[in-house]
């Protein structure tokens, strides 16, 4: 009994003697976001594939402050309480010096609290609610737009559109909730009426809904699509299949990322020829030296485009690598100091974070988010491809309809 | 306005035929096994990739798709059966009923996951049975819909005469209404049971399979169907083929006519899924074991 002891008790010194110096030499950044239901894990795959991308080239250019990097990414599922243990794991188990990542907004809300609790700077890479920058932690950033900063942007291009009575169909999370009211307030303002109305995340059936804007008089000249996920490629469908949009009549705008996914033709078809969406990156401008070396290593790797949220996550991991390095250090606090001094060439721009407090969401919020309208002109073309509507300085051409 | 309220009860026709087809199978299962199967939506969720696969790889033609997505799936009910519910009727384990509803809650998530990390997170469309959209007055219906619709209630009537009509379905009635005495009577209770999950997995898989191209193929496609199902069956008495019927072209009538006629109509989408719940709370109050269910219910 005793010599089983001596050596379990021997196992437990050469365990804790090689642990450490296996951590010595390598510095842990921490990764959040869906990978499994109910949320939206096509997002979270895309992320976490961009995230691996920018690890393995940290480390083919030496890694940083002499050591290796290492992604630990953790499954947050869209539940608030699963994103609040996934930090806690990451910072208290793991010891991420950083956690960067996450997709839902009402996560990423749950995130931010242990993130300030904890002090551990947290770089939210694509979730938009105005709330996560505008409670103003100092351990909190941001390089995904606020609701507010994008779909202002978005707002402005359905006045100048010409468009006069909008019906918009709303997923009830925190992020749809938000982007409604930035919507409605700015067209408001502009005098364009407007319907809206919400629904659960997880409808599959909006004929019912969709069948009485048809039928409306004055009939809407804009649906516009509030949805994330299946819900949305199922707006996009059922609007065509019953003849509403995207028609002569009624032109569909659809805001989630799935709209810049390939499978959205797979799902689509004949319905999503025409459909509006929104980018925060288009090929044709140029952006900076690393844009199209990314792209090109992330199609070569995936063999699919990259959408905004993978070059948010990327990006999102760069900045750390980037701080770390400026910091000399893990120091939270030293880390905080060298992000908010951040000037980063990213792959969309330099991009900054604001120290302003005015509006609430700037703080530690790159206020650089660049934001496209653009519209798929023939089936099966790729976002890349699509027509780019807004801004007007880049635009490529008009509207067009059916 | 007639003419609105006439289309929205087609649809609603038309999604109940579809929530009859998956909710038939739980029915079946829970008549003969007495088992609530919390990985039915699961199944469901396989019969749609096996034949989205099985059309996209092999190229079969969509009804072949789906009536070999249905057999494989009958053949995993059947392993399931075998694997993890026999012990029920062999006496291994105690607790019933808490047994089905872990094991089968087990399942589902692994089922889950498994679909997750096998056939990834991309949402994906099985090919259209029949392309193109007909028009019903000023609107349009896609053939799609309508073409599911037919083969639902082929199927549904396909499983009606089996149950009503064959030796096989006395074999299943008799089960379903005492183990005991069917065994008695010369008729293997197990082999029926294998019989009843197999069929209803296999029926479940018709319903993901044929909505493949209408609500589109994710690993978590069965979650919110599941749940219908669960509302049908109490709805219409567990255990009633009839029952269960009815109560899905109920609950499809009562969502799609539910969401419009909603005094806030920018809220009737929002509450699209309780009005079925609300439906039941009421039904229940009046009559507690559904509208055409028997009182004894639990395994013995």
């Amino acid at each position: 009994m005793k010599k089983l002891i001596l050596l379990f008790v021997c196992c437990l010194m050469a365990w804790g003697v090689t642990v450490p110096a296996n951590a010595k030499g390598i510095i842990k950044i921490g990764g959040v976001g869906p990978l499994s239901a109910p949320g939206s894990f096509e997002s979270g795959k895309e992320m976490k594939m961009a995230m691996e991308q920018a690890i393995e080239e940290i480390n083919a250019a030496g890694g940083v402050l002499g050591k290796e990097v290492a992604l630990v990414f953790e499954d947050t599922q869209g539940l608030p309480e699963k994103g609040t243990a996934a930090m806690e794991r990451l910072v208290l188990k793991h010891k991420a010096v950083a956690v960067v990542g996450e997709f839902h907004s009402s996560v990423a809300k749950a995130e931010i609290e242990v993130a300030n609790r904890l002090k551990v700077p947290l770089i939210i890479a694509e979730a938009w609610a105005d709330v996560i920058t505008a409670k103003q932690y100092k351990y909190v950033f941001r390089i995904a737009p606020a609701n507010s900063l994008f779909y202002r942007k978005i707002a402005n291009w359905i006045h100048a559109a010409g468009f006069k009575n909008v019906v918009m169909i709303t997923e009830n999370s925190d992020y749809g909730i938000g982007v409604e009211r930035v919507i409605r307030e700015q067209l408001k303002n502009a005098g364009i009426k407007m319907t809206s109305i919400t629904a659960e995340r997880t409808i599959q059936d909006f004929t019912p809904q969709l069948l009485r804007f048809k039928l409306a008089t004055p009939r809407p000249d804009l649906l516009f699509g509030i949805f994330t996920g299946a819900g949305e490629l199922l707006m996009v469908k059922q609007a065509h299949e019953i003849g509403f949009a995207p028609t002569k009549e009624t032109a569909l705008f659809a805001v989630g990322t799935d709209a810049l996914h390939k499978e959205f033709w797979e799902i689509t078809g004949q319905s999503g020829q025409y459909v509006l969406t929104k980018t925060g990156y288009y090929p044709g401008i140029k952006f900076t030296e690393k844009t199209d070396p990314f792209i090109k290593r992330f199609k070569e790797k995936y063999n699919r485009e990259p959408t905004f949220a993978a070059m948010e996550a990327y990006e999102a991991v760069y900045l750390v690598a980037h701080a770390l390095k400026r910091a000399g250090s893990t120091d939270p606090d030293a880390l905080v100091a060298a992000l908010e001094k951040t000037r980063f060439t990213g792959l969309r721009g330099v991009i900054r974070f604001s120290l302003d407090r005015e509006p609430a969401y700037m703080y530690h919020q790159w206020p650089g988010t660049p934001a496209f309208v653009i519209q798929y002109t023939q089936v099966n073309q790729p976002y890349t491809d699509a027509l780019l509507l807004w801004p007007k300085a880049h635009s490529n051409g008009q509207l067009m309809k059916p | 306005m007639t003419e609105y309220l006439l289309l929205q009860a087609l649809n609603g026709l038309i999604i109940g035929l579809i929530y009859a087809l998956m909710a038939l199978g739980l029915t079946l299962i829970f008549s003969v096994l007495k088992i609530v199967n919390f990985a039915h939506g699961e199944l469901y969720m396989l019969g749609a990739y096996f034949s989205y696969y099985l059309a996209k790889l092999f190229g079969f033609p969509p009804v072949l798709a789906v009536l070999s997505s249905m057999i494989i799936v009958f053949f995993i009910g059947v392993v399931i059966e075998v694997l993890f519910l026999r012990p029920v009727y062999t006496g291994a384990v105690e607790r019933k009923d808490e047994y089905a509803i872990l094991i089968t809650f087990g399942l589902s998530i692994f089922l889950q996951n498994l679909a997750l990390f096998v056939f990834g997170p991309w949402t994906r469309r099985s090919p259209s049975f029949m392309s193109g959209t007909t028009s019903v007055y000023s609107l349009s219906i896609s053939n799609d819909r309508l073409f599911v619709s037919a083969l639902a209630v082929v199927f549904m009537i396909a499983t009606l005469v089996i149950i009503g009509r064959t030796f096989m379905g006395k074999g299943l009635r008799a089960v379903s209404q005492d183990r005991e005495a069917a065994a008695i009577a010369g008729i293997n209770p197990f082999k029926m049971n294998l019989l009843a999950f197999g069929a209803g997995s296999a029926l479940a898989a018709a319903g993901g399979a044929l909505i493949g191209p209408i609500f589109l193929i994710f690993p978590t496609m069965g979650a919110m169907p599941v749940i219908k199902s669960f509302v049908i069956i109490v709805l219409g008495g567990m255990g009633s083929i009839k029952g269960c019927i009815i109560a899905s072209l109920i609950l499809g009538e009562a969502e799609s006519l539910g969401s419009v006629l909603f005094p806030d109509l920018t809220r009737g989408l929002a509450y699209k899924n309780a009005i079925g719940l609300l439906f039941l709370v009421v039904v229940l109050l009046v009559k507690p074991t559904g509208l055409f269910g028997e009182k004894h219910v639990r395994m013995k």
